[in-house]
């Protein structure tokens, strides 16, 4: 029963790249996160010279590291697929899909706010795992089938919103929504001592799904899998490794935090409405690539997703605040970037360069 | 390596929170909050003039960059000029999102503008970032679209009725098509609640005509750019060119798209078109487009900008805080099309007058 599947699972897998991994023995320096960790630095310290206010934690810190968080889950969306060697561009849709049936679930149940962001995370499963299920059936490439899936959301959702709600939004806010969207962790306290009001407690959705993520890639069989079905199908198989099951486990992984970052972002803004993700297509790749997450699959960098979307929302942070205009606000964020992952290619060069002589 | 990264992230993370900081319990934490309003009741009789504007900083922030704004950056150096304000500027960078608009407010609230005019992107989040911003102390007007339901948390909301002027949009399309026949309405996103507002105008209006005026399904979510709009006018005319008699729009590109589309086309199909952009001001003189529904984005932000400062500086309060005021819209057709700009200007000096009213002042 299970061979066929997994022959079109192969031939599904089959979007191979040449992997290139950090070099072994190569210095410390070399390392990618450790030189954008040190970028993210260096730019920190750079705009809060020129604007002292960057480090104003009510307005400055407290939202950066809200967004900073709400986008590392989104990378990690994308880094789960990445992993195998797929990608998910309906992380965006699946977002909205699953905020959707939390939605629903505030208007017309009144469930509470946990009990709704239980909803949404079955809901991103379930739609993740459909995906997966669709790829690891009929071969079809992950890129076509998240793609059509997008298109199949982006005409569902509308039409549900305009049947259900009069403004198309659900805007009833379950006890515990505003009081998330604004608490920091000044706000729990052990005794007379509390938190940083500059870190907000919606961060600690992100922190859990790190530890989690993070947790299954480098502690238990099942991540294991995971890269390797990314870095070789064949030789997963040959192994015994149910790639088909392991294609559908990592597109509902995707699924179930593409609907966590749709939560935070929901909660963040104030309401849960359609257009949620639809800015979280680029975003979901940027933080894991810039990290090191291969896109070939069988490597991936949870410090890494967090590290590179801090740089992007840091560079973008302090341009607004230096008042960049419209017009040139993309053009520094790309040379930026440019010049961040030229460095970084300077420093792998260098690296090797420097083995090269030992040897 | 791995290790090495590890022991890295943990020492930056205890620096951050170090350098965050951890805080102590106040003795009292509802004490806390907004610092409290030290206006006098008294009630505004009169024209009420700035006493002191120098410690106001005044930001206008549409949604994005939309032609619809661009007398908004004028108008903030004139509101700076004019009222004598410690600084005004004019912010488009929120890319039609509301998370990004959040980060431009929060920015320029850290660069220490208090007061603000906004054209929230989501009507239906827009609430919660004037909370955040009243709880903060800052003075905020709702410039150009009002949140949706309700409620306004804002100060108060200076915007165009949309749904009013859909339905004179409307009501100009059924009159420049003779009363009768099938009209098309054209507009912008489709999941916004000032569509669906809009959308509910232009029924009201062709379902006074007790179906006499039919209306095609509309077209929504074509407002992103001038191409989509020039693609969707085009199939439009090329699938039912012929059993179109007029095309109702409601956004700005849509606007320009069907004026120069029908015009192209050489059918003789009505066009009303929305704002005063060049392109459709000469197709009014010309004939090619039957009327326009102009709004009034200068006076929005002259009359926000006087307000904002007014409340910044504490000199006066609204009596009805959250209060909606309609900014005006006006037909514009041949007859008028040279003089309509003068209509626009004394609604700018009664809307003066109106917010006169609403106010109580030192």
């Amino acid at each position: 029963m299970t061979a066929p599947v997994s022959e079109t699972a192969t031939q599904a897998l089959q979007e191979d790249a040449p992997i290139e991994k950090p070099p072994r023995g190569a210095p410390w320096w070399a390392n990618q996160r450790i030189g954008l960790l040190v970028l993210v630095v260096l730019l920190g310290v750079l705009f809060g010279i020129l604007r002292p206010a960057f480090y104003n934690q009510q307005l400055v810190i407290f939202p950066l590291l809200r967004d900073i968080a709400m986008f590392t889950v989104v990378g990690l969306a994308q880094l789960c697929v990445l992993s195998i060697g797929h990608m998910n561009l309906a992380v965006g849709r699946m977002a909205a899909f699953s905020m959707m049936l939390t939605g629903i679930s505030y208007d017309l149940f009144h469930l509470t706010l946990y009990s709704g962001l239980l909803v949404g995370l079955v809901a991103g499963t379930a739609i993740g795992a459909l995906a997966g299920w669709v790829i690891a059936r009929t071969g079809v490439n992950s890129f076509v089938v998240t793609l059509a899936l997008d298109f199949l959301l982006l005409g569902l959702i509308p039409l549900v919103y305009t049947g259900l709600t009069d403004n198309a939004a659900f805007v009833t806010k379950p006890p515990g929504m505003r009081e998330l969207r604004n608490y920091s962790l000044a706000d729990v306290c052990v005794g007379n001592v509390c938190g940083s009001p500059a870190v907000p407690q919606l961060a600690l959705f992100a922190v859990v799904a790190m530890a989690v993520v993070g947790w299954i890639y480098a502690r238990t069989r099942l991540g294991r899998e995971l890269l390797m079905t990314g870095s070789s199908v064949k030789a997963a198989e040959l192994s015994g490794i149910p790639t088909a099951r392991r294609v559908i486990t990592a597109h509902a992984m995707s699924g179930c935090l593409a609907a966590l970052a749709g939560f935070m972002l929901a909660v963040s803004t104030g309401s849960i409405k359609a257009t949620i993700g639809e800015e979280f297509m680029l975003p979901s790749f940027l933080g894991p690539i810039l990290g090191g997450t291969l896109l070939a699959g069988g490597f991936v960098s949870i410090w890494g997703t967090l590290i590179g979307t801090a740089l992007t929302s840091v560079i973008r942070k302090g341009l607004d605040l230096l008042g960049v205009g419209l017009e040139s606000l993309n053009i520094y964020l790309g040379l930026i970037l440019l010049v961040a992952l030229s460095t970084d290619r300077v420093r792998t060069v260098l690296s090797e360069r420097q083995e090269v002589r030992r040897q | 390596m791995t290790v090495v990264l590890r022991r890295t992230a943990l020492c930056l993370a205890a620096v951050a929170l170090v350098a965050t900081g951890c805080t102590t319990k106040p003795a009292d934490s509802a004490s806390g909050g907004a610092p409290k309003d030290d206006a006098s009741t008294g009630t505004s009789a009169g024209p009420v003039t700035l006493k002191d504007g120098s410690q106001v900083k005044l930001a206008l922030i549409p949604g994005g960059a939309h032609p619809y704004f661009q007398p908004w950056k004028t108008v903030a150096a004139v509101d700076k000029a004019d009222f004598k304000l410690g600084d005004a500027t004019f912010n488009e960078t929120g890319e039609w999102d509301q998370g990004k608009q959040n980060n431009v407010i929060n920015s320029l609230a850290a660069q220490g503008y208090n007061a603000f005019g906004i054209f929230g992107v989501s009507p239906t989040d827009i609430n919660s970032t004037f909370e955040d911003l009243k709880a903060k102390g800052f003075a905020v007007g709702s410039l150009a679209s009002c949140p949706a339901g309700d409620t306004n948390a804002a100060d108060f909301c200076l915007s165009t009725d949309v749904e009013a002027a859909a339905y004179k949009a409307a009501k100009a399309t059924i009159e420049a098509i003779g009363g009768e026949g099938a009209i098309v309405h054209l507009t912008g996103n489709n999941v916004d609640s000032n569509t669906q507002r809009r959308i509910a105008g232009v029924k009201k209006a062709i379902a006074e005509t007790n179906g006499k005026v039919t209306e095609l399904p509309v077209i929504t979510d074509i407002d992103k750019d001038l191409s989509t709009a020039q693609k969707a006018v085009a199939d439009l005319l090329a699938s039912k060119g012929k059993e179109i008699k007029g095309i109702v729009t409601t956004a700005y590109n849509p606007a320009v798209a069907a004026a120069d589309g029908v015009a192209s086309s050489k059918l003789p199909i009505k066009v009303v078109a929305i704002d005063d952009d060049a392109k459709i001001l000469s197709g009014i003189k010309s004939g090619g487009v039957a009327a326009t529904v102009t709004q009034n984005p200068t006076g929005q932000a002259y009359i926000g900008g006087w307000l904002l400062a007014l409340l910044q500086s504490k000199q006066c309060t609204m009596k009805t805080p959250g209060v909606i005021v309609d900014s005006g819209s006006f037909v514009v057709t041949k007859t008028n099309v040279d003089t309509y700009d003068e209509e626009r200007k004394a609604k700018t000096t009664a809307l003066k007058t109106e917010f006169e009213k609403q106010l109580s002042c030192q």
